[in-house]
Parts: C-alpha cells; sequence; structure tokens
C-alpha cells in the first residue's frame, strides 16, 4: 500500500527484547523469581507503514510498547530507531528521541490531565521541544486540532467536557503535535463505542497517510489490526508465535493459537459461522510457564517436542515473511 | 465585544467545579463567612478594641493617637490584608477575562508581584516606623475636662493596660466579657488573641504542609530504597507523641510565638507526606504521567504540572483539619503557660486565668474564650468536612 | 407458564434519574418480551439505556436518583412493579438471576466462592448447609471448574477473570432460575475465555430451557447467540427483529450504519464506513428523532427533524403487518401509517 523504499530498510528495529519484572517477596523486599512479560521479542517496521501486535491480556504486548520507549526498565535487547539504540541513550537523548516517537493510549479517560485545559495538554510539547510560545503555539495547536477534528474551542476547555471519542482524539493530536516519525497505538480503540471506533481507525489511516507516519499498533481485536496494519504479529506469553502480513495472516493461518483466536472471535456474517474450534483452559500463569513451548497445555497437536523445547520464530518455507514459532508445521 | 460569546465555550476548571460543589452546603458556607469574620477582627483589632481615641481635640488641637500607636507590623498586615484583597479580585477577574490555556501563568506573576509588594513594604514599615510608647490616659484627659470631642474604639480598653480597681469583675456595663485577675477587658483581650490563634494556625500548616509536600513528593515520586528509609522515619515520627515532645521543646527555648509555630509546623508534616506519597504513587502509574514521560517532558514540568496538581487534594482538606488542631494545640500550650508570654493575649492564656490564684473560679473567663476555641476549631472542621466531600466524588468520576 | 410461551414482557417501560442537573430520561417506552428457553439480545452503545433496562428488571434501579417512571414488567403473568420488597426479594436470584460485567467485583473477596453459593442456595431453596454445599459444587463442576470439591473453598482472588465469571455464573444459576439476565458478561474477557463462557451459556440454557437476557455491545456475540434482538439507541428500541433478518436487511439507519462500521476479520480495505458525530447524553438529547443529526437519511428531514417516529409494526402494503419485526423510522419502507403528521 504504502511504497515509501527507503533503502535503509526500517525506521525501527527491536532485537531480541526482554523485559522481566522482579518478583520480590518478604520483608527485606528480596527478589524470588522473574515474570518475564516480554522474552525475546524481534520486529522491524519498515517506514510509512504499520505493524501490529495482537495478543490477550497479559501476553506482553503494552510491556513491548513501554520498553520502546524506555517508560519500564528493560533486562536486556536492542531497539534502533531512526540509527540510534533508545536503549543505550542518556537522559537528555532520550527527551530528543521522545519527540520523534510518541504514545496513543487507550483509556481516554485516565490519559490526559484533568487539571489541565486541551490547549496546554497539547501545547506543552510544543513549548518544551520546540520552543514555542505565545501565538504562535495557539495557531500550531489549533491547526493540530482542527486536524484531528476537534472544533477550534476545545483549545479553553477541560478533558472531563468531551465524550471517550472527543478525549481520544486529543490523546491524538497530542500525539502529533511534534510531527513524530513513528506512533505507537496502544489499543486506541478498545475503550470506544462501536460507532466511535470506526471514526477514530479511519482517523489514524487518514493522519498515516498525510504525515507518512509509521505505526506500532497494539490491540486485542484481531480484526482491528488486520484493518490498521500491513503486517501483523500476534504475541502469547511474552512471545511473537506468528507473524505475517494481514492477507498472508488471514488467509494462510498456521498457528493453532492463530486459528484459535480467530474462532473465538464472534462473527456477523452468515457465511463466517461459529467456529467449534475452542481452545481448552486459560492462559497459564507467567510466574511459572509450562515448560517447553508455553501453549503447549491448550494446544490440540501438542506433541512431545513440544513439552521438551521452545520453539523458535522462524520463516515458513516458501514464504520468507511469514515467521511462525510451532513444531507442529 | 466577543466577550460573552467567547466566555461560553470556555470550560469548567476542577477548582470551579470543587467550589461549585462545596457552595452548595449553604451550612458551611455560613462557617466560612464565620472565619472570613474571625480573620477581619484579627485584621482590624486595633481599630476594634483600643485605650487610644482615633480622634481627640486637646487644647484645641487635634491629635490621632491611635495612627501614631500603631506598631509597623500593625501596618504590615493592613498592607498584607489589602494586598491579598486585591489579589482575590484580580482572581476573580482572571476567571472571566483570561484563557483558562494562560490562566495559571498570569495567576503565577501576579502572586509574584503580591509577595513582592508585601515583603518590600513590611522592610520599608520596619525602617520607617518607630516603636512609640504613648501612655497618656486619654479616658482621664476627657473625664476630666482637659480634652473633647474624642472618638474612641467601640471597645475601648487596651489589652495591655491594667487596672487593679476593676480586677476579676463579672460581665457588666463597662466591660461587656469581664475583666480579668489584673483588671484588663477580656473582650479586648480576646479580640487581640484571635491574631495569635489564627496566625498560629495558618503559618504551622502553611511550614508541615510544605515539608510534607515536599518529602511526600519525594518519596513517591522515588519510591524504592529512598522511599524505603523515608517512610521508616517517617514512621517514626508519627509515633512520637507530638503534644509532649512540643511541650518539651518549648520548656527548652524561649516563648515566643514564633518558636510555637515553628515546633508545631515541624512536628505535624507527616500525614501530609503520608498523603502526597501515596497520590503520587498512584499518579506515577497514570496514563497522563505516562504520556508526559514519554512526550520526553521534563521532571520539573511532570513533577509540577501533571503530579502534584493532582496530588494536592488530600492536603488542602488535611490542611484545614490542621489550622484547627494547631489552634488547639496553642490554646493548650497557653494554657498550661507555656504559650505565648504576657501581656500578648491568647485565647488559652486567657482561659488558664479562669482559676483565680484565691482558688475562685471565674467562669467568664473560661467560657468566652472557651467559646471562641470551640466555634473557630469547629468551623475549620466543618469547612475541611465540607471541602473532602466536594472534592472526593470529582475524584472518583474523573480521575 | 403463560400462552404463547412469553416469560417476560415488559410493555412502555420509562426509566428516569432526577440530577441536580436535570432529568435524564434513561429509558424512554421500552417495550419487548422474551420467550421461554430464548436468548433474547438488547444490544447498543454506551449510556444508550441497555443496562438500566436490565436492572429495572431486577428492581436494582438506584433510587434515587433513578425512579422507574412508567411500564410494566410482566414475569409470569405477574407485573414485577407492583410486587412488595420483599416479594421481589423472593424473585430475585431465585426465578431471575443476574451476572455481571465485571466478574473482578461482583465477588465478595472476605468469603469463599462456596460460601457466597451456599448463601444463595440456602436463603432461597431452604436446603441444609450439607446439602447446600453438595449443590454448590455440583454448580461448579457444571460451570466447568475443574476439582469443584476443593475450588469451594477458594477465595475469589484465587482466580483468574474467567473462572470468576464461572463462579458468577454458578451462583445465578445454582437456584435453576427461569431466566437469566446477563449484563455484558464477557466484556472484561479475552476472546478464547468470552467464547468458553458463551458456550457454557449455551449449553446450560440447552439443559434447562431458562430464557437469557442477553445485554451487550458487541454485535457478534449477538448475531451467534441471540434468537431475538433490540437495538437501542439514546433510551429507546430502534429496531426490533429477529436475529437472521436483523443481520441479513438491517431497516434503521443506525443499525445499518453500526454494521458497517465494524472491522471485520479478513477486511484489510482502505477505509470503514463510519457513522458521523458522537452519542448523545442523556440531558441533551436532540429534538424529533435522537439519531437524526447523524444520520445519512434524516439529518435534513424536516420531520426527522422535529416528530419522534414511534417503534412499530411494518406495513407490507396488504393490510397485514410483516412478521415480528418493529423499526422506528420515517424512512423504514412501509412505516408511515396514514394519520401520522405530514412535515
Amino acid at each position: 500500500m504504502n511504497t515509501d523504499t527507503n533503502t535503509n530498510g526500517f525506521l525501527l528495529k527491536v532485537d531480541d527484547l526482554k523485559t522481566y519484572f522482579p518478583v520480590k517477596k518478604g520483608l527485606l523486599r528480596r527478589t524470588v523469581g522473574y515474570v518475564k512479560a516480554v522474552d525475546g521479542v524481534s520486529l522491524a517496521v519498515k517506514p510509512a507503514t504499520s505493524f501490529g501486535l495482537v495478543g490477550e491480556s497479559g501476553c506482553g504486548k503494552t510491556t513491548v510498547a513501554r520498553s520502546i520507549l524506555r517508560l519500564i526498565p528493560v533486562t536486556s535487547g536492542k531497539v534502533i530507531f531512526d540509527n540510534t539504540d533508545i536503549l543505550a541513550a542518556d537522559a537528555s537523548h532520550l527527551r530528543s528521541i521522545r519527540s520523534g516517537i510518541t504514545l496513543i493510549f487507550q483509556d481516554p479517560f485516565g490519559s490526559l490531565n484533568p487539571r489541565m485545559t486541551v490547549g496546554n495538554i497539547v501545547g506543552e510539547p510544543l513549548k518544551v521541544h520546540k520552543k514555542i510560545t505565545g501565538p504562535d503555539l495557539t495557531e500550531q495547536v489549533r491547526l493540530i486540532l482542527s486536524k484531528v477534528g476537534l472544533p477550534a474551542d476545545a483549545m479553553n476547555r477541560y478533558p472531563h467536557e468531551f465524550s471517550g471519542g472527543q478525549r481520544q482524539r486529543i490523546g491524538i493530536a497530542r500525539a502529533l503535535v511534534l510531527q513524530p516519525k513513528f506512533v505507537i497505538c496502544d489499543e486506541p480503540v478498545s475503550a470506544l463505542d462501536v460507532s466511535i471506533q470506526s471514526q477514530i481507525l479511519n482517523l489514524l489511516k487518514d493522519l498515516q497517510q498525510e504525515f507518512s507516519l509509521t505505526y506500532l499498533f497494539i490491540a486485542h481485536d484481531l480484526a482491528v489490526v488486520q484493518f490498521s496494519c500491513d503486517t501483523v504479529a500476534v504475541m502469547y506469553m511474552g512471545r511473537i508465535v506468528e507473524q505475517a502480513s494481514a492477507g498472508e495472516l488471514y488467509n494462510n493461518t498456521l498457528h493453532p493459537y492463530t486459528v484459535a483466536l480467530m474462532a473465538a472471535i464472534p462473527k456477523i456474517n452468515a457465511s463466517q459461522q461459529a467456529s467449534t474450534h475452542r481452545l481448552k483452559g486459560e492462559i497459564p500463569s507467567i510466574l511459572n510457564p509450562p515448560p517447553g513451548c508455553p501453549f503447549n497445555p491448550r494446544c490440540p497437536f501438542a506433541g512431545d517436542r513440544c513439552f521438551a523445547q521452545n520453539p523458535p520464530l522462524l520463516p515458513v518455507s516458501g514464504r520468507p515473511e511469514h515467521l511462525l514459532a510451532c513444531w507442529h508445521i | 465585544m466577543g466577550d460573552n460569546k467567547q466566555q461560553k465555550t470556555w470550560g469548567t476548571s476542577y477548582g470551579e467545579m470543587v467550589w461549585k460543589e462545596f457552595a452548595k452546603s449553604r451550612f458551611t458556607l455560613c462557617w466560612l463567612g464565620f472565619i472570613i469574620l474571625l480573620f477581619m477582627l484579627a485584621i482590624f483589632a486595633p481599630f476594634l478594641a483600643n485605650d487610644k481615641p482615633f480622634v481627640i481635640r486637646i487644647a484645641g488641637q487635634l491629635h490621632w493617637p491611635i495612627f501614631k500607636a500603631l506598631t509597623a507590623s500593625d501596618y504590615g498586615i493592613f498592607l498584607a490584608a489589602i494586598v491579598a484583597f486585591i489579589q482575590f479580585l484580580l482572581v476573580l477577574r482572571n476567571r472571566r477575562c483570561v484563557d483558562p490555556s494562560i490562566r495559571a501563568g498570569v495567576l503565577w506573576r501576579q502572586i509574584t508581584i503580591s509577595v513582592f509588594i508585601v515583603l518590600v513594604g513590611i522592610i520599608l514599615l520596619f525602617i520607617f516606623i518607630p516603636r512609640r510608647l504613648d501612655a497618656t490616659d486619654y479616658k482621664s484627659m476627657v473625664a476630666s475636662g482637659k480634652a473633647t470631642g474624642a472618638v474612641f474604639a467601640p471597645v475601648p480598653y487596651g489589652f495591655g493596660r491594667t487596672d487593679l480597681k476593676v480586677r476579676e469583675q463579672p460581665p457588666n456595663r463597662q466591660h461587656w466579657l469581664g475583666t480579668d485577675d489584673v483588671g484588663s477587658d477580656v473582650l479586648c483581650r480576646l479580640i487581640h488573641g484571635s491574631r495569635i490563634s489564627l496566625s498560629v494556625g495558618f503559618v504551622a500548616v502553611g511550614i508541615s504542609s510544605i515539608i510534607g509536600i515536599i518529602i511526600g513528593a519525594i518519596l513517591g515520586y522515588s519510591g524504592g530504597k529512598t522511599d524505603f528509609i523515608g517512610m521508616r522515619f517517617v514512621e517514626i515520627m508519627m509515633a512520637v507523641p507530638v503534644f509532649f515532645l512540643i511541650i518539651t521543646i518549648v520548656a527548652f527555648f524561649p516563648r515566643s510565638l514564633f518558636n510555637i509555630m515553628l515546633i508545631i509546623g515541624l512536628t505535624t508534616w507527616t500525614d501530609d507526606a503520608r498523603f502526597v506519597r501515596a497520590e503520587f504513587f498512584k499518579l506515577r502509574r497514570q496514563d497522563f504521567v505516562q504520556a508526559a514521560v514519554s512526550l520526553g517532558l521534563p521532571l520539573r514540568s511532570i513533577l509540577f504540572r501533571h503530579m502534584l496538581p493532582n496530588a494536592i487534594a488530600p492536603v488542602l482538606v488535611n490542611a484545614t483539619f490542621g489550622i484547627a488542631g494547631a489552634i488547639f494545640i496553642e490554646a493548650a500550650l497557653s494554657f498550661l503557660g507555656f504559650g505565648v508570654a504576657p501581656p500578648t493575649p491568647s485565647w488559652g492564656q486567657i482561659l488558664s486565668l479562669g482559676v483565680s490564684t484565691t482558688g475562685r473560679f471565674l467562669w467568664w473567663l473560661t467560657l468566652f474564650p472557651g467559646l471562641a476555641i470551640f466555634f473557630t476549631v469547629l468551623a475549620y472542621n466543618l469547612v475541611g468536612e465540607t471541602l473532602r466531600d466536594a472534592i472526593d466524588p470529582r475524584l472518583r468520576e474523573s480521575v | 407458564m403463560s400462552d404463547n410461551g412469553i416469560l417476560l414482557d415488559i410493555k412502555g417501560l420509562c426509566v428516569s434519574f432526577f440530577t441536580e442537573d436535570g432529568v435524564a430520561r434513561a429509558v424512554q417506552d421500552v417495550s419487548f418480551s422474551v420467550k421461554k428457553g430464548e436468548t433474547f439480545a438488547l444490544v447498543g452503545e454506551s449510556g444508550c439505556g441497555k443496562s438500566v433496562t436490565a436492572l429495572s428488571v431486577m428492581r436494582l434501579v438506584a433510587d434515587p436518583p433513578g425512579k422507574i417512571v412508567a411500564g410494566e414488567i410482566n414475569f409470569d403473568d405477574r407485573n414485577l412493579l407492583e410486587l412488595s420488597d420483599q416479594r421481589i426479594r423472593a424473585v430475585r436470584g431465585n426465578r431471575i438471576a443476574m451476572i455481571f460485567q465485571e466478574p473482578m467485583t461482583s465477588l465478595n473477596p472476605v468469603y469463599t466462592v462456596g460460601e457466597q453459593i451456599v448463601e444463595v442456595v440456602r436463603l432461597h431453596q431452604k436446603k441444609e448447609e450439607a446439602e447446600a454445599w453438595d449443590i454448590a459444587a455440583e454448580m461448579l463442576r457444571k460451570v466447568g471448574i475443574p476439582d469443584p470439591v476443593q475450588r469451594v473453598n477458594e477465595y475469589p482472588h484465587q482466580m483468574s477473570g474467567g473462572m470468576r465469571q464461572r463462579v458468577m455464573i454458578a451462583m445465578a444459576i445454582s437456584c435453576k432460575p427461569e431466566l437469566l439476565i446477563a449484563d455484558e458478561p464477557t466484556t472484561a474477557l479475552d476472546v478464547t475465555i468470552q467464547a468458553q463462557i458463551l458456550d457454557l451459556l449455551d449449553q446450560l440454557q440447552e439443559q434447562s430451557r431458562m430464557s437469557i437476557l442477553l445485554i451487550t455491545h458487541n454485535l457478534g456475540i449477538v448475531a451467534e447467540r441471540a434468537e431475538n434482538v433490540a437495538v437501542m439507541y439514546a433510551s429507546r428500541i430502534v429496531e426490533l427483529s429477529d436475529c437472521k433478518s436483523l443481520f441479513d436487511n438491517p431497516l434503521h439507519p443506525y443499525t445499518q450504519g453500526l454494521l458497517q462500521s465494524l472491522p471485520r476479520l479478513g477486511f484489510t480495505g482502505k477505509r470503514l464506513y463510519t457513522i458521523p458525530g458522537i452519542v448523545p447524553e442523556p440531558l441533551r438529547f436532540p429534538a424529533g428523532c435522537k439519531f437524526h443529526p447523524r444520520c445519512p437519511i434524516g439529518c435534513n428531514d424536516k420531520r426527522c427533524q422535529t416528530v419522534e417516529p414511534q417503534l412499530r409494526r411494518l406495513d407490507n402494503g396488504r393490510g397485514a403487518c410483516q412478521s415480528d419485526r418493529q423499526v422506528a423510522c420515517w424512512f423504514a419502507p412501509g412505516y408511515e401509517r396514514p394519520d401520522d403528521p405530514k412535515i
């Protein structure tokens, strides 16, 4: 779709990212173990494309997003953005990097400071990073607010006076006001009403075209991710288990987890009738994952090898763009 | 003017919402009015109770003894009150005439100017107004016909004046609330005493809130080891019985008002610190703070623009209770004889005279200051209670 | 049982919330009926009044500020709104049970799940304690919880969200209710768990022939699980139909818009259809048809702007009424009657 052929290849490269949270116990808060929230995730995003991360709650998709921005301490790995290593940057460098990668949040109610006017929320990054003040600032804020479809008088109002969809537009305006290259959308529509979701999804697509933005799009809804993204990666328990272009993933689903995920989505069309393919059991505790492939307790095809070894993420033969982590296929 | 049209599109800020919620309780508004009245009383105490007349004609010449007798600190209080009142009017004006987006900046500029004016003014006053002692007995001059046309304050007695002829008198025509053991007018001393009680409450709580906010913010934002050690220190402070600590300290230091304020402030900050720390802990994980971090905003902005205004509400509520508590502590200290030194009047001190050296129970010396303490503490507590209720539902709804 | 096998019949239900800022009419003139053994879905966006309708059936609308202003709720030919508080308590949890959206907060954290089920069973069925514990374990087994005999002694926080929702269901069905009200039962759950829970509800329904009033915002769930459906918008039902016809041929522009605006699996097109504008708040409903500001057909129509259409059966032109489909739109074919106001 977007055929911007940057010869350098990728805008963002994440290499073997690991984010472990220590589990502390007792009076002296000794570390007794680790929650491997993200356990060796690698991904690469081309400029002006959308990369989707999809998975159920607790699979680590949000942790990936926050690790990329170093909002939480990362255990190991590399995050290369625009030829700089984010994880190695010092504090002041990090601040300038953060003006190039911005974040759109899930919760339109919690992500805006209730004590600040919309004008201040959207304008503050400009003031800090670009040193714009006075009428220039007002003008730029007004411009970006109109781009996301908000009235100009929104500037002098407070977040609580807006509906969920409008608040999400404010969040988008804040994320785009610095003209970043890369935007991480963390479940941008999952808290919104059905009739508002499509407005926001379209808006994100329009803005991507206008400013040739690159998205890392995180969601639990496979249909939303497929609509919005060029490449989709499915995560399960801190790892990517399957990754392919949106069309390929739908037409040629390989990993049993992806198959089950698709089957579980309630369908509207009579042609896509409810599948009887159901996953048994629940996501195992991430504190002590099962040995071997973490999906093995729920997998209908699990064999001996699945219980012994965790499968690596490798290209499917004949389709170099389709990556899969499963012994079975 | 497009003023009217523009006004409609302005949002309602959090403060305005809280005020609207607060003002719904007419009952508490009355008590807020009572506190404001008390402040007026304290500010204008020398005009309400003074043994010197405003104006007097002696030997055909007009004199203004009251204005000459006022000290630099009296004039300083007037100046501060006037500037504070103008500042208050400016805030009201800002609400209608300044864009909400730049209101905070404008407000800070105005406050800085106000504080500057007051500080410079007070310094100048202390330099240029000498302390004069005027021991003239104007009343006897009027009585003996040496002076005419005197206009006295409503309570024509000075708080330092002693008159052993009228000691320990119950309420009567001349002394509405009676006199104490050295013949000073109780009403006059009550009015002047309000200055002590109110300023103790304000300054002590100001000190404790500032300490509490700073310590709480540091602990809450840094977390980890700093927080662990800091909280243990706070817990130790909390375990100390504050009142006895204060009595012990006061016993070692000179009995001055300033010392008492400082000691109360330095020992009662633990609640504020805990509140702010808890709020910061919660806020640190909130998306809008994460958003501020992810946008690369400087730490100063994150702490003071994004976190502190959202954490201040419980401190504000606690402050009103704290003021009541400080007034109480001061009264108790004075009652026990550790308070301000006489002749400076304070409510607790008047109260302590209720049982005189002769063993008689002088009920008017106990009842009136007791009522004053009671109603002031009650008013602050009611205001705090209503403020908490006004803040709480909004917090639950919007954060 | 009553004639036509109708279990729950709601007629002209109006619920208002009396707030300081004005009267919010949360439910206006809602009528529908649930047959015995069927799944009836009430679908709509947040604030459309679907949950308030459900709470009204249980008589759980918070009063004040809420108040059921008008209407009847006939359950098994008795008007629930006329029952005394004591009688309604005997119905609640016994003949009508409810499960809520949030499995994290709808169980009491200080009691074991067994104690909570036993309490309900003993209250409504007058069973001995030992027998009630057996029933509790049996219910947990029925909702697919492994090792039910041990798990009755667990506390809610020891279980995952999906398990807790199963416990909620176990508690709800422990008295073999005739009607189960499921208020967004799976919204807080992951899709794979959601499918399990919905399967469980289907299976329980098959065993006991209970009716389910399913409240959801998810049209996919409705399409897969319900027989009849009412679409609510801004406190009114705008379309009432059997499920198949609704999804094959939606009549109300709102329903049409909703169905078109959903991203579907496998759809990777350029843009989604959108309904413009925002969902109106109950205190600021527009005049006329409440959907007209967002409607592609009615936004400029004088009648849509001034006169609110009522929910009614469609006229197929031959004097007879078409099946059971009802809609509230001036532009739906066969909607208009000769005595309607002309503008």
